[in-house]
């Protein structure tokens, strides 16, 4: 079974746009929305809502950067710190290129960063190779498991 | 310094006469232990009853006024020695007293010789003393003719406004009282010399008006008692001394103290200048105000002449009410002159303490700065940064005059002589001998200097006063000077000076402007708060513009996209075209937030300054700009360019607005000539980047380099109108600058200088 790909994302549109994004990039894999930083930490805890959920680590966590009650940065950094956790992908997606928040997230040991295209084609094609390369190319941590893209 | 070498011969000049001095200074003239020979002197021991007391201390040349011995007299009342009447006339007398003012006048008696003699008298450590004076008059001294005489003089010295003219009155007036040959007033300045305000002369006597007497003529302890005794007679020079018998006080066994005695002995050296002066008699009387010597009134004659009693208390009392004019004639000028001079400092302040600009506002009050200080020029020494007004030292020589001035005083700092204590300020001593320093910051060297000019002095010396020994054979340490004429000296490297008031309000304005200097710091202080606040602020604003404002761009865009892609073979195709410009302006809304946040961010971020090869620069600019230019022709011509210091991505930037610039405006050329060029000045690079386009009107030159300026429509030129003005917020953030030249239809030049040195700060 294939490890589902965790989009943090508060934005209602944005959110539709990324999942038509995912939904043409043709992934097999489960795409498990949540809308701020806390229910991401919840999800990825398996707490609150998410306490019954199947046990395992996504495959890579899309990451907006702002977000409501807990942003971004301190997601990435929680999921940094916490040993079951720090192994997972980290993409950061954000609607500007600041130096600041780029540094930052790097700092943090984010593993891409992405500024949302303009262009919706452009933004197809971004979500599609990164999830083509976290979740499909990219080599996991010894104990995981690769999975093949569905044709 | 060259030019007048007396002035460096004073140092040692004046330890050679510290010398002569100091012999002079240990002259005992207090306690001379001797009385001159026109009276007698005699001692009765204090007691209830004085008429039982016994004389114990007598004069030698008591036999020769009462023809008693010596002998006789001692341990013997008063009456066996001056007559049972006279002694209980002048015991009365002296027991209806109440006045303790020294020498008292007990009245005139007559003696077995058949002389008249006023007797003063003053209390000495356990005895009194009565002094016989010898006098022509036969009655008891009237003072009656006071009262008019002091009424009369005090009118005169009121009727004039000067000093000069109220000692002329006064010199008249002792004059008239003394019959004397010659009466000099004069008035000791801060060394101590004494210079001649007032004289009046006989015919045959050597007048010394306007001439200097040295310091050294009177010694300190003279000066001392002369603010205690204000009257001196020295009725004959070439009197022998009387020797007192016995020697010493017999109640203390020291030498008598002659402070009040009217017939003190003095010293011989005095009696040896007297007669190198010419004059047999001499009468001084001090001019005493707030307890300091200001000056003499000296009389002088050149026979043997006793002054009666009642002239010289008269010469005395007049002596004090002159020195009461004095006072305050020099009190009131005093007064109005800080009057004058607060009014001055209330003007200057006020500019002072507008705005920020410290310097500036010092600069405006230059010329009250220098009016204030009666100065001929002042400087503003701020750090590096110096204002100079009117006639002062170059800049350099300010900087180094600072420099020693730091080493010099923590506080204000004044000189008239400032090439003596500061050899370097010989180079400028015609326009600043005179200084008045006043530090503005105790961290930095900030000063507010006043200059004064050099004023070359001339002064007349009644004697040369720095050559006293060798104009005298040496033989017993105690000979004054033998030459009373005329020694001009020149004084140079000197500045008129800076008196108590002009130094006392310039301490004013200095507590007034470090409390402004203070000020402004705050002010400062509180600007940078207020600018960090601010610019914190417009971080937090662009940072959220940059995430927010392009949000609803890219959701207008994606959305459209979708609706084209699901829905667009059932759209017409002008319901096509709108969504195609509903994209656009999406688009372009999303370009101008990019534009305007580079724009901000350019303002903000730090320089890093590098060699940067403009040839290279220039090289992958065009590159990147002519793949977008297939099918033009365009024809570059471009200068071999140096390699400079800037900001490498941040000129980037700039060459590739501009040369973009110059593609996009010759789009309608063909060929397009684009040509850069450079010019080496001494400290900048200039370079050019000239086209063969469309060009610009130049009325509208100015809107250029404006935010969001455009000088074309839209459908012609596309653009955010924000290119040029990163341009100019790029050059201008390298210390450079930036413009254009044009002409419709002729092209368009762009030119931009950068230092070639750039400056730290940016």
């Amino acid at each position: 079974m294939l490890k589902p790909i965790l989009l943090v994302e508060d934005n209602p549109k944005d959110l539709e746009l990324a999942l038509i994004a995912l939904e043409k990039s043709q992934l097999a894999n489960e795409v498990i929305v949540v809308r701020d930083g806390a229910e991401a930490l919840d999800y990825l805890n398996a707490e609150g809502q998410f306490a019954n959920r199947q046990t395992g680590n996504p495959a890579v966590v899309l990451l907006d950067l702002k977000l409501p009650k807990i942003d971004g940065l301190e997601v990435l950094k929680y999921i940094r710190s916490a040993d079951a956790l720090k192994s997972i992908p980290v993409v950061m997606l954000t609607s500007s290129r600041e130096e600041q928040d780029l540094l930052r997230s790097y700092s943090l040991g984010v593993n891409a960063y992405v500024v949302k295209p303009v262009e919706f084609r452009e933004f197809v094609q971004a979500i599609a190779d990164l999830g083509i390369f976290w979740a499909v190319l990219n080599e996991p941590p010894p104990g995981s498991t690769r999975y093949v893209r569905r044709p | 310094m060259n030019t007048h070498p007396q002035a460096l011969d004073h140092a040692s000049q004046t330890e050679i006469n510290a010398a002569a001095i100091l012999s002079c200074e240990q002259e005992p003239i207090r306690i001379p232990g001797s009385i001159q020979p026109h009276g007698f002197f005699l001692g009765i021991e204090h007691g209830d009853n004085l008429a039982q007391q016994p004389v114990i201390q007598v004069s030698n040349n008591l036999p020769l006024h009462t023809g008693i011995s010596v002998d006789q007299a001692l341990h013997h009342p008063l009456a066996n020695v001056i007559g049972l009447e006279n002694a209980q006339q002048l015991l009365n007398s002296l027991a209806a007293q109440s006045f303790q003012f020294y020498p008292l006048y007990l009245g005139t008696v007559a003696l077995e010789n058949g002389g008249f003699y006023d007797v003063l008298t003053h209390p000495q450590d356990g005895m009194t003393v009565f002094e016989f004076e010898q006098t022509s008059r036969q009655a008891h001294a009237d003072f009656r003719h006071l009262y008019p005489l002091v009424g009369n003089f005090l009118n005169s010295l009121s009727s004039v406004s000067s000093i000069e003219e109220m000692s002329q009155i006064a010199v008249r007036e002792f004059k008239r009282l003394t019959s004397y040959g010659r009466i000099l007033l004069y008035r000791f300045d801060g060394a101590g010399h004494g210079e001649v305000l007032a004289e009046a002369v006989d015919e045959g006597y050597h007048a010394y008006l306007n001439q200097r007497f040295p310091a050294s003529d009177i010694p300190r302890q003279a000066r001392d008692l002369y603010v205690i005794n204000r009257m001196r007679l020295i009725a004959d020079a070439n009197y022998t001394p009387v020797a007192l018998v016995p020697a010493h006080h017999p109640l203390t066994g020291q030498a008598n103290d002659l402070t009040h005695a009217v017939l003190r002995s003095v010293s011989p050296v005095h009696v040896q200048y007297m007669k190198n002066m010419g004059t047999l008699s001499s009468m001084s009387v001090s001019i005493v105000i707030k307890g300091k010597l200001w000056g003499l009134i000296s009389c002088h004659h050149a026979e043997a002449k006793p002054v009666s009693f009642e002239t010289r208390a008269a010469c005395e009392q007049l002596g004090q009410i002159l020195a009461l004019h004095i006072a305050s004639k020099e009190e009131s000028d005093e007064a109005s002159e800080r009057l004058e001079l607060r009014r001055m400092l209330v003007e200057m302040l006020g500019p002072l303490g507008k705005g920020m600009d410290f310097v500036g506002n010092i600069s405006g009050i230059a010329p009250l700065l220098m009016r204030f200080a009666k100065a001929g020029g002042v400087a503003l020494m701020f750090g590096d940064e110096v204002k100079a007004f009117g006639n002062t030292p170059t800049p350099e020589e300010l900087q180094s005059l600072v420099a020693w001035l730091g080493t010099q005083s923590q506080g204000i700092f004044h000189t008239d002589s400032l090439p003596r204590l500061y050899p370097a300020a010989a180079a400028y001593q015609a326009s600043a001998s005179g200084i008045l320093a006043l530090p503005i910051s105790s961290l930095h060297r900030h000063y507010l200097i006043w200059f004064r000019p050099e004023v070359i002095q001339t002064i007349d010396w009644a004697g040369h006063p720095y050559h006293k020994q060798a104009q005298a054979p040496q033989q017993d340490n105690l000979s004054p000077r033998m030459s009373f004429s005329l020694w001009r000296e020149t004084v140079s490297g000197k500045s008129r000076p800076w008196n108590s008031s002009e130094v006392g309000i310039a301490a004013e304005f200095h507590t007034a402007l470090l409390s402004l200097v203070l000020e402004r710091a705050e002010q400062m202080a509180e600007l940078a708060e207020e600018l960090g606040r601010a610019n914190k602020e417009l971080e937090a604003f662009s940072y959220s513009v940059s995430h927010d404002l392009r949000a609803p761009m890219r959701h207008i865009v994606g959305f459209a996209d979708l609706l084209l892609e699901y829905q667009g073979d059932v759209l017409n195709e002008r319901s096509q075209r709108f969504i195609h410009n509903i994209k656009d302006s999406a688009r372009f809304s999303s370009r101008l937030v990019d534009g305007l946040l580079s724009f901000s961010q350019m303002g903000r971020a730090a320089l890093h300054i590098a060699d940067v090869d403009m040839n290279e620069l220039v090289r992958s600019s065009l590159a990147k700009l002519l793949e977008d230019q297939q099918g033009r022709e365009v024809e570059c011509d471009v200068a071999e360019l140096p390699v400079i210091q800037a900001d490498g991505n941040f000129l980037q930037l700039a060459l590739f607005n501009l040369l973009s610039n110059a593609l996009k405006y010759t789009r309608t050329r063909s060929p397009a000539k684009i040509s850069i060029s450079v010019e080496a000045q001494d400290d900048n690079w200039i370079f050019h980047i000239a086209d063969n386009g469309v060009g610009f009107p130049m009325e509208f030159v100015h809107k250029l380099f404006g935010v969001f300026q455009r000088l074309h429509r839209m459908e012609e030129f596309e653009g955010t109108g924000i290119g040029l003005a990163n341009v100019k917020r790029i050059i201008e953030r390298h210390g450079g600058s930036v413009w254009a030249e044009g002409s419709p239809d002729q092209g368009a030049t762009f030119s931009f200088s950068l230092p070639k040195q750039i400056p730290q700060a940016n």
